[in-house]
């Protein structure tokens, strides 16, 4: 049975932080989803006994308590919602789309679901059948998943720079 | 040969560098001959780049003590702890809750919170004061038969001659341990003691206790609990009882 050493914590820490981050858009509500979900894989190590599965397995618990945070928040946001009707969107500024980092501007306006496998395909460098198990969906889910979030990351880019084809923002 | 046409699928594993060489390099040759193609593809690994340039330096976040492993470990004991001690709390609850309830029906069902209050109370009740104690000497018989039925060896009538006190009177009462009875004695003085038996609960033990100006001295001999009352004045009560005792 493999042990949840210290060494591989600390080693794989700082991908997770990122990942959480790009889930997340801030820093610290980041840090304390990493640190919620990496208490809960604490809890339930002793059921694991897979070495090879570990990073798909971390990261999978991270975004299984980012999905779960979220929608105990959404149930939140519309219990709130009858109360204050006008609740502002949490959709980005247009300062923000403009400013220097515009790519990751961009990728924010993406959903989560898209961002998080963009994450952990291009920048993790994960395999799709890895990705395919950190998301808990099937591996013909990850290819068109990714394929539309390619498209609609090209689209978000190409429509801040007023060069993208009317067309394709119909479909 | 076959006409190639990858399909997304392919065309995002070769962006991704997940083809094999051979797979690579058709894919490459496909792409040559199609600009069209060829721009979307570099887009997805212009922005793929980009975005792993923007994600880049993840090394260099600030530290975070929370997420040492050591912190992640001592939060992870101390909830166990947590829920370990709620655990044992609800035990201990329940333990307490079961503990109380059979204590309180105990003491319902004893119908006392003081050892045999119901015999100082039949006392006050039939024996203390100045009213004259109807007792058909006659009756001693019927009242010892009865006592009989009820008590078996333990419902003797005692003869308290040689301590100066007669039997003067005898109430049968009714508890919820029982049927019981109070015999009263009286000595030339006037002054009453009673003896009062009952059905004994588990629980009694001996002793004696002082309610206001009465003294009771209690015991329990096989079934039946037994009770001595009278004025705290009458020491010679205290010599009575064990000879009571010696008797059941």
């Amino acid at each position: 049975m493999h042990e949840l050493d210290d060494e591989s914590l600390r080693a794989v820490m700082p991908r997770l932080r990122r990942f959480a981050q790009s889930l997340c858009g801030d820093a610290s509500s980041a840090d304390d989803l990493v640190q919620a979900a990496l208490e809960r894989a604490l809890r339930r190590w002793s059921s694991r006994r897979d070495a090879d599965a570990l990073q798909p397995w971390l990261f999978a618990i991270v975004y299984r308590q980012f999905v779960d945070t979220r929608r105990r928040a959404q149930r939140w946001q519309r219990v709130l919602a009858l109360f204050a009707p006008q609740q502002p969107t949490q959709a980005p500024s247009a300062e923000q789309v403009h400013e220097g980092r515009a790519l990751l501007a961009a990728f924010a306006q993406l959903p989560a679901e898209q961002r998080a496998l963009l994450l952990l395909v291009s920048v993790e460098g994960f395999s799709y059948r890895d990705a395919a198990t950190a998301l808990d969906l099937p591996i013909g889910t990850v290819m068109s998943r990714l394929s539309r979030a390619r498209e609609k990351l090209r689209q978000i880019g190409e429509g801040r720079s007023g060069a993208g084809p009317a067309l394709r923002v119909l479909k | 040969m076959t006409v190639f046409r990858p399909d997304d699928e392919t065309l995002h594993a070769y962006v991704d560098g997940r083809l094999d060489p051979a797979q690579r390099a058709q894919v490459a040759a496909w792409l040559q001959a199609r600009p069209a193609e060829a721009a979307r593809v570099a887009g997805w690994k212009q922005d793929a780049d980009a975005l792993r340039a923007a994600w880049a330096g993840a090394e260099a976040l600030p530290a975070n003590p929370a997420l040492s492993a050591s912190a992640l470990r001592r939060r992870v004991r101390q909830r166990r702890r947590t829920l370990a001690g709620m655990a044992a709390s609800c035990v201990l609850m329940l333990g307490l809750g079961t503990g109380l309830g059979w204590q309180l029906r105990d003491s319902r069902l004893g119908g006392e919170r003081l050892p045999m209050a119901d015999a100082v109370a039949a006392y006050r009740l039939f024996a203390d004061g100045e009213q004259p104690l109807e007792f058909d000497p006659a009756r001693r018989t019927d009242l010892q038969g009865w006592l009989r039925t009820h008590f078996g060896a333990a419902g003797a009538v005692p003869d308290l001659q040689a301590q100066g006190f007669a039997l003067r009177g005898g109430r049968l009462l009714s508890t919820p341990e029982g049927a019981a009875a109070m015999l009263v004695y009286q000595d030339a003085s006037g002054a009453r003691i009673g003896l009062y038996l009952r059905p004994g609960s588990s629980r009694l033990h001996e002793g004696e206790r002082r309610d206001g100006r009465l003294l009771a001295q209690y015991w329990s001999e096989g079934g039946t609990a037994f009770a001595l009352v009278g004025p705290a004045t009458q020491t010679r009560m205290r010599q009575i009882a064990p000879l009571l005792r010696g008797q059941g």
